[in-house]
Parts: C-alpha cells; sequence; structure tokens
C-alpha cells in the first residue's frame, strides 16, 4: 500500500513537471530521464533514456554539464532525472568483469543515416575483439568513408554501450577517442584486447 | 496567472531549472496544497519568478533554497485565500439558513432544511447550479470549475456569487 501511494504520487508529480514543462518551454515531446553515475573506472558517466531505449552514455564533468547538454541536444524534450537502474547495473557488471555484453535497447534514431550504420557495425564488434576504421565503414557500405566513419564513431553517443573504442588504426595504433585515449586503452585493456601496460 | 517566458533563452534557463528541481518543488507543493492543477500552476509561476530574478542572484547561491522558498510562500498564500473562500461560504450558507428561517415554513429538522435548501438549488439557471454544486459538494476552486463547465475562473466565482445570493432571495420571498 505505501509503495502504491509512493508510485501513485510519482506519477502526479511527473504529470505537474511534465505540464510544466509544456506550458514554459514548449518542450513537449517523450521526455528523456537522465541519470549520473559518478564511480566508474573511467569517471563521471551521465546516462540518459528514452522511451525507445539508451540514448547517451557521455563522459562528463558533473550533472550541471550533463543536464545542459541534454537540453541543448534535444530541443522539444522535457529532461526528468530517473533511477535508470537496468542500464546502470548493466554498466556495473561490465566494469566488475562479469559481463562484457550489453543487452540493452539502444536509441540511435535522432542520427543520419550512415552514421546509424557505422555503429549498428560496431556494436557487432565483441569485447576482446577490435576492428579498424576501414573494417566499420565497409560494413556500413561505403568501403572507402573512413574519415566519415570516424567522425560517426567520435561522435557516438551511446559510449561503451556502442564499443567505438574496439575501432583502431589499420596500423594498430589506437587512433582517437571522443573520451581521450587513456579512457580508450583503459576499456581495452579491461577486455583483454590489448596488454593493459600499453 | 503566469505567461510562457518570450524569449528561447529564457524557455532554455526555465527548463534547466525544471529539470533539477522541479520533481523535488512539485512533491513539496503538491502535499501542501492537495491538488494538481493548482501545484502545477504554483511551480509554474516559481519558475517565472526565478528566472526573473536568476539575474540578480550570485552564481553558486543556494539556487534549491531559494526555490523552496517561493514555491513555498505561492503555496502559504493559495492556501489562506482558499481558507478565506471557505469562511465566506460558510459565511453565506449561515445567511441563506436565516433568511430562510425568517421567511418561515421549516421545523428545527435539519433534513427538512436541507432539502429546502436543494430545492431552492435546483430552481437555479444551470450554470450556476452546476458550479456552486462543484464548489460546495465537489469542493473545486474555481479554475478546476472553469475548465468543467468552460470560460474563466472568474466567471466560475461570479456564478457562485450569483448562485448564493438567488438562493438567499429565492427562499425569503418565494
Amino acid at each position: 500500500m505505501r509503495t502504491e501511494q509512493a508510485a501513485v504520487e510519482r506519477q502526479a508529480v511527473e504529470r505537474i513537471v511534465l505540464g510544466a514543462f509544456g506550458e514554459l518551454t514548449g518542450r513537449r515531446s517523450e521526455p528523456l530521464r537522465f541519470t549520473i553515475m559518478d564511480d566508474t573506472p573511467v569517471g563521471v558517466l551521465g546516462l540518459a533514456a528514452g522511451v525507445r531505449g539508451l540514448r547517451h552514455v557521455n563522459y562528463v564533468r558533473g550533472e550541471d554539464e550533463f543536464v545542459e547538454r541534454l537540453l541543448a541536444e534535444h530541443g522539444d524534450v522535457p529532461v526528468l532525472r530517473d533511477a535508470l537502474d537496468t542500464v546502470r547495473r548493466a554498466l556495473d557488471r561490465y566494469f566488475a568483469g562479469r559481463r562484457l555484453a550489453f543487452d540493452l535497447a539502444v536509441d540511435l534514431g535522432d542520427l543520419p543515416p550512415f552514421n546509424r550504420l557505422v555503429l549498428d557495425a560496431t556494436a557487432r564488434i565483441p569485447a576482446g575483439r577490435v576492428a579498424t576504421y576501414s573494417d566499420v565503414a565497409s560494413r556500413a557500405g561505403s568501403p572507402r568513408a573512413q574519415r566519415a566513419a570516424g567522425n560517426a564513431l567520435h561522435n557516438n553517443p551511446v559510449a561503451i554501450v556502442v564499443p567505438c573504442h574496439r575501432v583502431l588504426r589499420s596500423d594498430g595504433s589506437l587512433g582517437g577517442y571522443g573520451g581521450g585515449v587513456t579512457r580508450k586503452e583503459w576499456l581495452l585493456a579491461h577486455e583483454g584486447a590489448r596488454p593493459a601496460s600499453l | 496567472m503566469t505567461t510562457a517566458p518570450s524569449s528561447a533563452r529564457a524557455a532554455h534557463r526555465i527548463a534547466v531549472l525544471l529539470t533539477r528541481h522541479g520533481e523535488e518543488l512539485a512533491r513539496h507543493v503538491r502535499r501542501m496544497v492537495r491538488d494538481d492543477d493548482v501545484a502545477q500552476d504554483i511551480l509554474q509561476d516559481t519558475m517565472i519568478r526565478a528566472h526573473a530574478a536568476l539575474a540578480r542572484l550570485a552564481p553558486q547561491s543556494n539556487e534549491r533554497a531559494w526555490l523552496y522558498r517561493i514555491a513555498t510562500n505561492a503555496a502559504l498564500n493559495h492556501l489562506r485565500s482558499k481558507a478565506r473562500e471557505r469562511a465566506a461560504l460558510g459565511r453565506h450558507a449561515a445567511e441563506s439558513s436565516a433568511a430562510f428561517a425568517a421567511g418561515g415554513g421549516w421545523t428545527d429538522e435539519s433534513d427538512e432544511r436541507r432539502d429546502a435548501l436543494w430545492a431552492g438549488v435546483a430552481q437555479l439557471p444551470a450554470r450556476q447550479r452546476t458550479a456552486l454544486t462543484l464548489r460546495i459538494v465537489d469542493e473545486l476552486d474555481y479554475e478546476e470549475i472553469a475548465r468543467r463547465i468552460g470560460g474563466t475562473a472568474a466567471g466560475a466565482r461570479a456564478n457562485v456569487y450569483q448562485a448564493t445570493r438567488k438562493l438567499r432571495l429565492g427562499v425569503s420571498t418565494p
């Protein structure tokens, strides 16, 4: 009964806030729900999901920066805090090394088609393996679009879960990473793809 | 009533405030006023006032505590005016009964008095009758009454006023 009451209150409170979002800011689309994970081995992560799935795993300094970013990137969407327990647990398991694969619904619907194809190809690289920029460009149907593929990976909104850190240069060097090369090294070493000494 | 902020910058600023503090403030205000529509109005007022005054606030002053204060004051004001309304209605009801008593024709039985009063209510024009019932029986506020019968809150208030006035006259001069 108590939890039922709490659920009723939560729903009413959410309706009130969404109503105010609509009236005052014109943001009336499905809300984006976010949380901050500030205790991971790769630093602070901002997570955000919509009804169709996970939309953001970003390296951020803190909540303020993440909220500004979400609101700036999604002009018609109200943004609400949430626990996002499923996503959080999946990332906890990943960082603990208990399960390196993710079974999360990811929503890349906002991205240009080519970026989506590149990230879909990237999502199929298993943990412990790596691919090259030309590999993913080929799998996205444009073998010569390596640079564009690199850009698509650099702008991957769903870091770690869509493992753009598993894409390297053809000569085996690391290449770049949106979150900084140090993080890319850590993730690859964690997955056993590269010696930790690298 | 609040009006939507004009500039995109203002809308963004308010969106940031709503994201950071909206749910917490809404829960607080809703628990105070026990009415979702009123809570939303108060939340919106709070956001607009906050946005207007935020420029004057030092960057790292306690935004949250400050929003809480604005929202709490708005909720208290609402509760006070609601208490005043209740008292006024109580007086109307007392006057109606007294006028009815002065006209004679009722015993001291409260059932009969109530029946007579509701017979008077049944004679009212539909709009006034509905407004009065929503106000006294359902204890809705004028915003909500206006939402249900159409028109404005002020219009709903006028309807209730007319209804109580007619009841007083009606029972004394049948």
